[in-house]
């Protein structure tokens, strides 16, 4: 399995090759093209493996995950299937090993072979008040996880503290610790500043944020849009 | 006429260079980023009513073209599509064809190049979902947009699946045929839509974001409607 990125930052498409056999299960709605020759299974809460109705459902209503993936594998021959997110911005390739996971924030996670498990990680109530939301999906196991980010990827090597908005948070790897903390001393001043409750994040590891803050953006452009039916 | 393609990929724009007074090049209404003075501009539903009405419901283009004509050669213009992303030109020759997505057209020059409706689905049974094309034939030149990246794929002996919303262009010499990806249950539970199997030989002009999926993302973000409200 080779992941090919292409136009990058601002619209970059991913190019999955598959040798024969190979399958990668891909975000509902996230295809854009692939050859033929590949068989695709939609998998729902309900599909076998995946842990069931409960843990199906619990990915995707904490997760941020659509409740639905699709399967693609490439039977015959080669193939390769395009896959991309709704917004702009760049995609990144992370290799999951064993005893590394990676927690990603929920909406970021586009795909990955069989040989990496999604889990949520539940936040408790730490993640309640955040505002944001604030769970993430836990991935183990051993292989690459294709995941998006909204506007352009900073990698950051941490071996210390950083204060992180949860909105620019992409993802990071399992010897990071995070909590909850507010942007600046007390709940006034901090709601005041725009940044409400923010991650304090600390340890050795990889940290990826995203450029730019979809909720930001949302209400940046959605407010100005004519009001739906509720 | 010269053309050029600046600020490619992300905000591409089209100048094209006019080499005598008289002669011509055709844009969609809203196109015109800034043009040489002694351009003259002319607004007309081109090919009559009935034709353009045709190819704004059914094409998705605009009503209302514009024909712009030098007033000496070395004339300039200026012209972008709507969204962010690439453009690109196809030069086609006598009786070649050329397939564009609704809403892609941006301009062309030739003034023999036709630009035709060309129902491509099965929209009333999809709801709004299906494809449709305007069959562009030379000779001439059509400059059509994307949003985001144009990728081209060409299209092997296997065949080739692009969800519809991110087909922009395809050559002739292809045939398509519209489904519902993944079976019934795809279309309602993938997420995937419509999708569009091509085969035979040519090439798939795909664009790598969908102004569908930007507007399904911001929905939710839009003011909610007070209730009891006129409006």
């Amino acid at each position: 399995m080779q992941f090919e990125l292409r136009y990058q930052p601002a619209h970059t498409l991913a190019i999955v090759h598959l040798s024969p056999g190979e399958a990668i299960r891909a975000e509902a709605s996230s295809m854009i093209s692939m050859t033929s020759g590949l068989a695709v299974s939609t998998d729902g809460p309900l599909a076998r493996g995946r842990g069931g109705l409960l843990r199906g459902m619990g990915r995707a209503m904490l997760g941020g995950e659509s409740f639905f993936t699709n399967t693609f594998t490439a039977v015959g021959g080669a193939g390769h299937v395009t896959l991309a997110p709704a917004l702009c911005g760049d995609l990144l390739v992370h290799d999951v090993r064993p005893g590394e996971d990676l927690l990603i924030q929920g909406s970021s996670y586009v795909a990955a072979p069989d040989t990496v498990t999604l889990d949520t990680q539940w936040q408790g109530m730490k993640g309640f008040f955040s505002g944001e939301s604030l769970f993430f999906l836990r991935a183990t196991g051993d292989g690459p996880v294709l995941l998006n980010a909204f506007g352009a990827i900073q990698t950051i090597d941490l071996d210390g503290e950083l204060i992180v908005d949860t909105g620019h948070l992409v993802a990071f790897t399992s010897g990071i610790q995070y909590r909850v903390t507010t942007a600046s001393p007390g709940l006034i001043a901090s709601w005041l500043s725009g940044e409400g409750f923010v991650l304090s994040v600390t340890g050795k590891g990889r940290l990826y944020l995203q450029t730019r803050n979809p909720s930001e953006y949302g209400v940046a452009v959605g407010s100005s849009l004519p009001p739906r039916e509720a | 006429m010269r053309h050029e393609i600046l600020d490619a990929p992300n905000f591409a724009l089209l100048k094209l260079r006019f080499d005598g007074a008289g002669e011509q090049a055709v844009a969609e209404s809203g196109a015109l980023v800034a043009k040489s003075a002694a351009v003259t501009v002319q607004t007309s539903l081109r090919g009559g009513l009935i034709a353009a009405a045709k190819r704004s419901v059914l094409g998705g283009e605009s009503l209302f073209q514009n024909t712009y004509t030098a007033g000496a050669a070395g004339d300039e213009l200026w012209l972008a599509p709507a969204a962010e992303g690439d453009l690109k030109g196809r030069v086609l020759s006598a009786g070649e064809s050329f397939f564009l997505q609704s809403g892609a057209y941006l301009a062309h020059h030739g003034p023999e190049l036709v630009v035709d409706t060309r129902w491509g689905g099965v929209r009333g049974f999809f709801g709004g979902l299906g494809l449709f094309l305007l069959r562009i034939s030379g000779p001439g030149t059509v400059f059509y947009g994307s949003y985001g990246a144009l990728h081209e794929v060409e299209v092997g002996p296997g065949g080739y699946t692009a969800d519809t919303g991110h087909v922009v262009a395809f050559t002739e010499g292809l045939e398509y045929r519209v489904r519902p990806f993944g079976g019934a249950k795809g279309l309602f539970f993938s997420g995937e839509g419509l999708v569009c199997d091509f085969s035979g030989r040519g090439s798939v002009f795909l664009q790598t974001r969908s102004p569908a999926s930007l507007a399904s993302f911001l929905h939710p973000y839009r003011p909610v409607k007070a209730r009891g409200s006129s409006e």
